[in-house]
């Protein structure tokens, strides 16, 4: 049950009230809480899933979106091995904004991170920005893009499982990215089989 | 020998027996166990209970905690064991069981000498880090807990390869828990404010772990304690004066973790703990977040908060460092200089409340570093645009300057003496001289004067004067005395009130603030004069009064600057009483009393006004010297006044207007001749004592010239020019002044030794005598006129003058500033505004 072979850490980030927290929820406990306040500080979440066969545990570190909490959520960035950028496709705000939170990750994070663009509530009728244009946005800024609702659970899983396969592609080719060496030497498998064989000197 | 044989026997089967036993309790035998399992796994697996709800087995944890110790390398893999049966534990949502397997872990961690636990430590941690995987609160507080029993053990072999990020992270995470329900809102709060505790606490100790004060890692730890304390109770934080000082009110036992432990308290304490261990190169980024944190969630206005963090931090960090605070809130005003004045001005008054606490700590250079960040701030405060219509603005920008000087007022109340004097110093030398300004930045100049002056006022306020010639240096008094004459009368009383200050040692100012000629009821603290201030008197005392009969006959003269100007004089009189002082503010009297006279540019109740001080000046100055004739005739004089012109006694009397100055009989005059008479008669020396009665300027500077050690007396025929010139200015607004510096040769030096003094005087008066005549008779416009014909030859002659006078050292102290302002001669400022500025 501890057999993972990557640990990664994930970290959204976005305007508040764009759907971080529904979206962790849903991913990782297949749950859309109605009413969900806002989030304080850094929430945490865990979440193990297979790719390839690969167990690859997920670290994800939902931020508030509120601007007072800026200087705790900033500190987060830094270890990220992926950062999901959101916004709400209904909220042209949101949208609007992404320059600016942009900047904060050039500013903060590593430069190797795995960016990715999220437009949540697709589910919503209101719609305010079409797909084109966040694609266009993602491809200009060299991000991965894809539109999610957390509510009716579309591409949600999607979404995580292509980050982990980008990850471990991105570990696999260059030996190592940000923070690889601490986060594959807790092999449970070779744990154990290392524990049994040294059993009989006991 | 069958004897033998049974005993034998029996000890052969005892020994069997044992040995079966012993191999029974060990179940080293493979044949008797039942599972092939090794023997530490069999203890560790007896440990847990059948039912969960029995608790850990007390007996078979002792018979773990024995073997654990007797073979210590075995420690690593119950570790390793323990940490899987948690692990699966957690999956299948035993709770119970992970709590006792938890509880194990502690008692074996407990247990174990440092020396064994390096790899032990490795899967403990593993477990807490999982339990803090977890969404369930209960565990995540274990978990917490378990890892503070941790970071309390001290461990003697460093760690390299241990990692703190995530728990931090996590810890950081739990501090903002937003738990629906309160009471595990707060345990969880709880739980993660211990947890960082516990990080500390681990890691500071240690230089070979991770580096806590990475940037990384207090830009979570600071936020989050500071969120915490942002929630405590009201009282906490506006508690004044008396909570944040010493130690916290509740002290706050982390170990037994009672439930009913307020979050910001605890905050509080982790907040104290992590201060009080930073050393200098982690102030900076221990202060950094809770700039950050206080700019994001708006917590500068009100600021009760702000100081309230401040004056924890401040009051925790080792007291050397505590200046870096201060200079880091600086800095950080600094970089906000583009934020809402209100919220400058908030931070300013933090500044100013804590800037005490380091003021005891500042050394040296780091003192002025201070005070010129202080004045640099003020300064662009008054210099920074502000549209005159945004009265909110206005007044916002003005709270910040004042909180700005409240500042660096309390910063200098807490420094020692010599300091204040340093500071002192420091900001008249920032101050704008006189002239210096171009013409658009005047307003502002004179507002940064009031400002910078508001300053040395507060700083001199607190300020103790012992002795004169360490609180009035010269290079401090030299331009003080040179401020106290430009434009500005307000400048001019702040300027006054400075002095009164530094001169003022047995708190008389107050007594002293208005002209009386009822000495006596003023109950005026005298000390005896001692030889140093005989001899700070010697040195700079005329030249104060100089000063301060050239800033009387200034053409703006307000009621306050003349109030200001007596207080200044009086205190001379009380402080400095020598003979010398007698005998010059006799003299000053009797000059003031002239100007009151001559000048028709004053207004009629500033005249009057004069003749008040001078009349008090005189009656002060006999009384404090004793000189008893002085004293008779100065009640003399105040009878007459009390007779015929009782305007002349009262400072505020109203009618000025309908009273002539004409008509004001002698007797009621205050008479150079009478007075000299007085000195006579007591013995005294007036040596000095010349007649004072041709227009004030003039005579004055010829008399300062005369009685000066340092200053030859010989008058040539350019200076007489140039007197000329002076006399013009008399009767007419502004002032002039021109310093008498002579040609120091030895043939003038032999002609002053050689010829007697008296003749040469009475020469000097009788031809003075003539001119003050002339210009007393002739018409205003006939003075015009050949005032205006001499302008040429003034021009030469001064031009003569200036091209000497530049050729002097500028740093020569007897050098006074030459200036010009005359109006009815405007050429003198136009030809050479430049050269008058020193």
């Amino acid at each position: 049950m501890e057999d993972y072979k990557y640990l990664f850490k994930v970290v959204l980030i976005g305007n508040a009230g764009v759907g971080k927290t529904c979206l962790v929820r849903r991913f990782t406990q297949g749950i859309f809480p109605p009413g969900q306040g806002a989030t304080i500080g850094v929430d945490f979440m865990i979440k193990t899933v297979e790719i390839d066969g690969l167990k690859i545990k997920l670290q994800i570190w939902d931020t508030a979106g509120q601007e007072r909490f800026r200087s705790i959520t900033q500190s987060y960035y830094r270890s990220a091995h992926a950062l999901i950028l959101v916004y709400d496709v209904s909220a042209q705000p949101s949208f609007d904004c992404l320059p600016v939170w942009l900047r904060e990750v050039e500013e903060y994070a590593s430069p190797k991170v795995l960016r990715v663009l999220v437009g949540n509530k697709v589910d919503r009728d209101d719609r305010e920005i079409p797909p084109a244009v966040g694609e266009g946005f993602s491809r200009m800024n060299n991000m991965y893009f894809i539109e999610t609702s957390a509510k009716d659970c579309s591409n949600v899983d999607k979404l995580f499982q292509e980050i982990a396969r980008e990850l471990i592609q991105d570990a696999n080719s260059n030996d190592g990215p940000v923070g690889q060496q601490d986060t594959t030497h807790l092999d449970g498998a070779a744990e154990k089989s290392w524990s049994e064989s040294n059993c009989c000197k006991s | 020998m069958s004897v033998w044989s049974t005993l034998s026997d029996s000890s052969f089967l005892e020994m069997l027996d044992s040995v079966l036993s012993k191999c029974d309790a060990s179940h080293c035998c493979c044949g008797c166990c039942a599972a092939l399992r090794p023997r530490y796994k069999r203890l560790v697996d007896n440990i847990f209970p059948v039912n969960p709800e029995d608790g850990l087995v007390r007996s078979n944890m002792d018979k773990l905690t024995f073997y654990s110790m007797s073979s210590p390398e075995k420690l690593d893999r119950i570790g390793e064991y323990l940490a899987q049966r948690v692990s699966r534990d957690i999956y299948r949502h035993r709770n119970p069981m992970v709590i006792i397997a938890m509880e194990a872990m502690d008692q074996l961690l407990l247990a174990c000498h440092a020396q064994s636990l390096n790899l032990f430590v490795e899967s403990f941690l593993k477990t807490v880090q999982k339990l803090l995987e977890t969404t369930e609160p209960a565990l995540q507080i274990l978990a917490s807990q378990s890892f503070v029993k941790f970071a309390n053990i001290e461990e003697d072999t460093p760690s390299y390869h241990r990692r703190y990020d995530f728990f931090v992270s996590k810890f950081a995470s739990l501090c903002h828990s937003n738990h629906p329900e309160v009471d595990v809102l707060n345990s969880l709060r709880l739980a993660g404010l211990r947890g960082i505790q516990g990080v500390v606490r681990k890691t500071v100790s240690d230089d070979l772990v991770e580096n806590i004060w990475e940037p990384v890692h207090m830009d979570k730890i600071v936020p989050s304690l500071l969120y915490n304390m942002q929630h405590a109770r009201p009282r906490r934080i506006s508690n004044d004066d008396n909570s944040p000082n010493g130690l916290p009110e509740e002290q706050v036992d982390s170990e037994n973790g009672a439930r009913n432990i307020d979050p910001s308290a605890l905050a509080e304490n982790c907040l104290r703990e992590l201060v009080g261990r930073a050393s200098f190169g982690n102030i900076r980024s221990v202060i950094k977040p809770v700039f950050k944190h206080l700019d994001l969630h708006e917590l500068w206005v009100p600021n009760d908060f702000a100081i309230y963090t401040f004056r924890v931090i401040m009051y925790s960090i080792q007291v050397q460092y505590s200046y870096a605070v201060v200079e880091n809130l600086m800095m950080h005003l600094d970089t906000s200089s583009r934020s809402r004045a209100k919220v400058r001005t908030s931070m300013a008054n933090v500044l100013a409340k804590i800037i005490a606490i380091a003021a005891g700590e500042s050394v040296g250079p780091s003192v002025l570093e201070i005070v010129n960040s202080l004045l640099k701030h003020l300064k662009q405060s008054i210099m920074s645009p502000i549209p005159v219509d945004d009265k909110e603005a206005v007044t916002d920008e003005k709270h910040f300057q004042e909180s700005l000087i409240s500042a660096l007022a309390e910063f200098a109340y807490h420094l020692p003496d010599y300091q204040k004097i340093e500071i002192m110093m420091f900001i008249i030398g920032g101050t704008p001289g006189t002239g210096k300004s171009d013409p658009e930045n005047v307003p502002a100049e004179t507002l940064l004067q009031h400002m910078l002056l508001k300053c040395l006022l507060k700083v001199s306020h607190k300020y103790k004067s012992t002795n004169f010639s360490t609180s009035l240096p010269l290079t401090f008094l030299d331009p003080l005395l040179r401020t106290s004459l430009v434009q500005d009368a307000y400048v001019r009383v702040l300027v006054q009130e400075i002095l009164h200050c530094l001169l003022d040692r047995h708190d008389n100012r107050s007594k002293l603030k208005k002209p009386s000629v009822e000495i006596c009821d003023l109950n005026l603290a005298i000390d005896k004069c001692s030889r140093a201030d005989s001899l700070f008197y010697k040195n700079h005392g005329s030249r104060i009064l100089v000063n301060l009969s050239e800033s009387l006959d200034l053409n703006n003269v307000t009621r306050e600057n003349i109030e200001a100007i007596y207080c200044t004089a009086a205190l001379i009189c009380v402080e400095l009483a020598t003979d010398e002082m007698l005998v010059d503010i006799l003299r000053w009297a009797l000059a003031v009393q002239d100007v009151a006279l001559t000048n028709t540019m004053l207004h009629p109740k500033n005249r009057l006004s004069l003749h008040v001080v001078a009349i008090s000046i005189v009656t002060l100055a006999s009384h404090t010297m004793n000189v008893t004739t002085l004293v008779e005739y100065s009640s003399k004089v105040v009878s007459a006044r009390n007779g015929s012109a009782p305007h002349l006694l009262n400072f505020n009397e109203s009618s000025a207007e309908s009273i002539q100055q004409d008509a004001i009989s002698p007797e009621c005059l205050l008479d150079f001749n009478a007075i000299a008479d007085c000195m006579k008669e007591a013995g005294r020396d007036i040596m000095g004592m010349i007649p004072l009665q041709g227009p004030f300027n003039a005579n004055q500077r010829y008399s300062w010239a005369d009685s000066s050690v340092n200053q030859p007396s010989s008058f040539t025929d350019l200076s007489n020019i140039n007197l000329d010139g002076s006399e013009s200015n008399t009767s007419s607004p502004g002032l002039a002044r021109r310093y008498a510096e002579e040609e120091v040769t030895f043939e003038a030096l032999k002609k002053v030794l050689a010829e007697p003094v008296e003749s040469r005087r009475e020469a000097e008066y009788e031809k003075r005598q003539v001119i003050c005549e002339k210009f007393r008779n002739t018409p205003f416009q006939q003075l015009v006129a050949s005032s205006q014909s001499k302008g040429d030859v003034l021009n030469d002659t001064l031009n003569q003058i200036l091209t000497r006078i530049s050729v002097m050292p500028c740093g020569q102290p007897e050098l006074n500033a030459v200036q010009h302002n005359n109006q009815s001669l405007p050429h003198y400022g136009n030809n050479f505004p430049d050269l008058f500025v020193y």
